[in-house]
């Protein structure tokens, strides 16, 4: 690899990374919306490097190219290679450039939702061991995110069901069918990258089910589920109305 | 990439054999083209036969968005670590080590794996630091620990923990402490055993008759370009991994005791969870122990898919074939060690 292919591969690499971040909201679909503030600074950096790289071998042309050992004639490296040449193997780096604007891989959905939910589910939130402020009952479905949900689901089934029993929530996710019929409104959370996004599945009771992938908002409540029933783990709703939305901006929670 | 057989010497690397290693007589450039598009289109005639009817685009789907997911991921902690790397031996002196670092390698590589936990970064950052502190004449073992200790007990990495496990501080402890204990073994081990020539220190361009800041921009260069194209290898496989192993596999085993320890440790070199998050992940495996959930904190940043590809880039073949089953074999043992005394 030479070293002005080596130059322009840093810009192509930077500028796909400032393309995901800055010049469109893709890159919401594979890591956290706070990564934005890392990725800005190392895109930048790695388009100077390549430009810096550029302008200083356009400008040593004449003496440098015909020679590829400038500087260190006696000791090419233990391995006897030449560092001022790149590897092969940094060609690969054209691969994920060519997966953001070739196929522009979408946000994960119901295929993942769908392996995760052999998994048990995901603790309730950590911070319901303090528990959680009470909720208003007359003000109309309450928007909250599937974690809020499952966590408050969670402490009302094991504790006092009246506090959640019967106050109309509105959630937010996409759909996924139920092995055995049915479905649920699933909503992925990820930690840090869409590689370690785990679903947070809620089951929609007494409402037709939307296509697969769908993203919907659904009103309805929960309810107390009898000892033994809720071995899945998973909480139900029961809906009441289900709208079609636009996918959100940030897809994951 | 098809040039006429004269230019090539100019323009390849070193991962291609020099003209005269192949016995015999060498194909004529026409002809191995000729081959390598016939090989080509039977791959592709098979592949359109028997893999693709079995391939859901959703699964293709999911595959490249995690492919994609990982290497923008790594992408900020690998060019920080590259700058970091660089800085160090372009404007450190190499004085400086030999005064913060005893002379004896012994001595040297604990207090390498105390001073891991000063740099805040996942395991991409600190491979090429590594790198680069061997590049500046400090004793491999005592880089090597460093490499380990940086990613698992670094302030940012522990504090993730700690949110991670909110009503369980021992398991903060559990992760510093068995960490710790595999970073310094694993560079004594080294020490003891290992032979120069199993790993490559990575080369610096010459800094003489150039100015500091060109060198910085070689070096850097020159470490991205032999960590990109591995990180992709390494994304490439998690990415895999992630597709197509079901997931229910592993809670068969959760009630077990030395399986469940060593199914986890599994899962964490599969994975290839960045270490800053990889908390999160072994808090919502609730169903398994604590000492297979701390074997899952203390291989991941050691051992992975992802660590296991840019180590080939950085220190050889080699080298990862035979540091990556050493480690995993200690951070085992040390989490089981630790598990046992502290969780």
């Amino acid at each position: 690899m030479t070293r002005a292919a080596q130059n322009l591969l840093l810009i192509l690499v930077g500028g796909a990374v400032l393309w995901i971040t800055l010049a469109t909201d893709d890159y919401l679909n594979y890591v956290r919306p706070g990564f934005r503030y890392v990725l800005v600074p190392a895109a930048l950096a790695l388009v100077a490097l390549g430009a810096a790289g550029l302008r200083r071998e356009w400008s040593d042309e004449p003496t440098a190219e015909p020679d590829p050992h400038p500087g260190h004639g006696g000791h090419p490296g233990p391995h006897g290679h030449d560092h001022a040449r790149g590897p092969r193997v940094a060609w690969l780096l054209c691969l994920p450039v060519l997966a953001i604007f070739v196929i522009a891989p979408p946000a994960l959905g119901s295929f993942t939702a769908a392996r995760g939910a052999d998994r048990p589910p995901a603790p309730p939130p950590s911070r319901d061991s303090e528990g959680y402020a009470p909720l208003p009952r007359d003000r109309g479905p309450i928007p909250m995110t599937m974690g809020e949900f499952i966590g408050r689901a969670w402490q009302a089934q094991t504790g006092d069901p009246s506090t959640f029993e019967g106050v109309p929530v509105r959630l937010t996710g996409f759909v996924t069918p139920r092995r055995g019929g049915g479905w649920q409104v699933t909503r992925l959370r990820m930690a840090c990258c869409a590689g370690d996004a785990v679903p947070f599945p809620v089951i929609v009771k007494g409402l037709p089910r939307p296509p697969a992938d769908t993203w919907v908002q659904v009103e309805g409540t929960w309810r107390r589920q009898p000892p033994g029933a809720a071995k899945s783990g998973v909480h139900v709703l029961y809906g009441t109305s289900v709208k079609r939305i636009k996918r959100p901006a940030n897809p994951y929670e | 990439m098809m040039e006429p057989a004269g230019l090539r010497t100019a323009d390849d690397d070193d991962l291609l054999p020099p003209p005269d290693w192949a016995p015999g007589r060498p194909m004529a450039p026409g002809t191995r083209a000729a081959w390598g598009f016939a090989a080509l289109a039977a791959v592709l005639a098979a592949g359109r036969l028997w893999v693709a009817p079995a391939v859901d685009s959703r699964a293709l789907d999911a595959w490249t968005t995690i492919f994609v997911a990982v290497c923008v991921q790594a992408l900020p902690f690998l060019v920080f670590g590259v700058t970091l790397s660089a800085a160090i031996t372009v404007f450190v002196p190499a004085a400086f080590w030999k005064r913060v670092l005893p002379s004896r390698p012994g001595a040297a590589v604990p207090v390498a794996g105390a001073m891991g936990a000063v740099l805040p970064g996942c395991e991409c950052a600190s491979v090429p630091v590594a790198g680069g502190l061997m590049a500046r004449g400090v004793a491999p073992a005592a880089a090597l620990t460093f490499l380990l200790a940086a990613p698992a007990i670094n302030p940012v990495v522990l504090v993730a923990t700690a949110v991670a496990f909110p009503d369980a501080p021992e398991m903060v402890a559990g992760r510093f402490a068995a960490s710790l204990l595999v970073a310094v073994l694993a560079g004594w081990t080294w020490l003891l055993i290992g032979k120069g020539e199993w790993i490559r220190v990575p080369p610096r361009p010459a800094a003489e008759g150039v100015g500091r800041w060109e060198a910085f921009r070689q070096a850097m260069r020159h470490d991205v370009m032999h960590a990109g194209g591995f990180l992709v290898v390494g994304g490439a496989a998690a990415a895999t991994i992630n597709v197509v192993v079901p997931a229910g596999w592993v809670s068969g085993v959760a009630d077990s005791g030395w399986p469940s320890v060593l199914v986890l440790a599994a899962l964490a070199v599969l994975m290839s969870i960045c270490s800053e998050a990889d908390a999160f992940v072994a808090a919502s495996l609730s169903q398994f122990s604590p000492t297979a959930r701390l074997a899952f904190l203390v291989v991941g940043p050691m051992v992975d898919l992802k660590l296991a590809a840019l180590q080939t880039g950085f220190f050889g073949r080699r080298f990862a074939v035979r540091f990556a089953p050493l480690t995993f074999a200690l951070a085992i043992a040390a989490s089981a060690l630790v598990g046992g005394v502290l969780l």
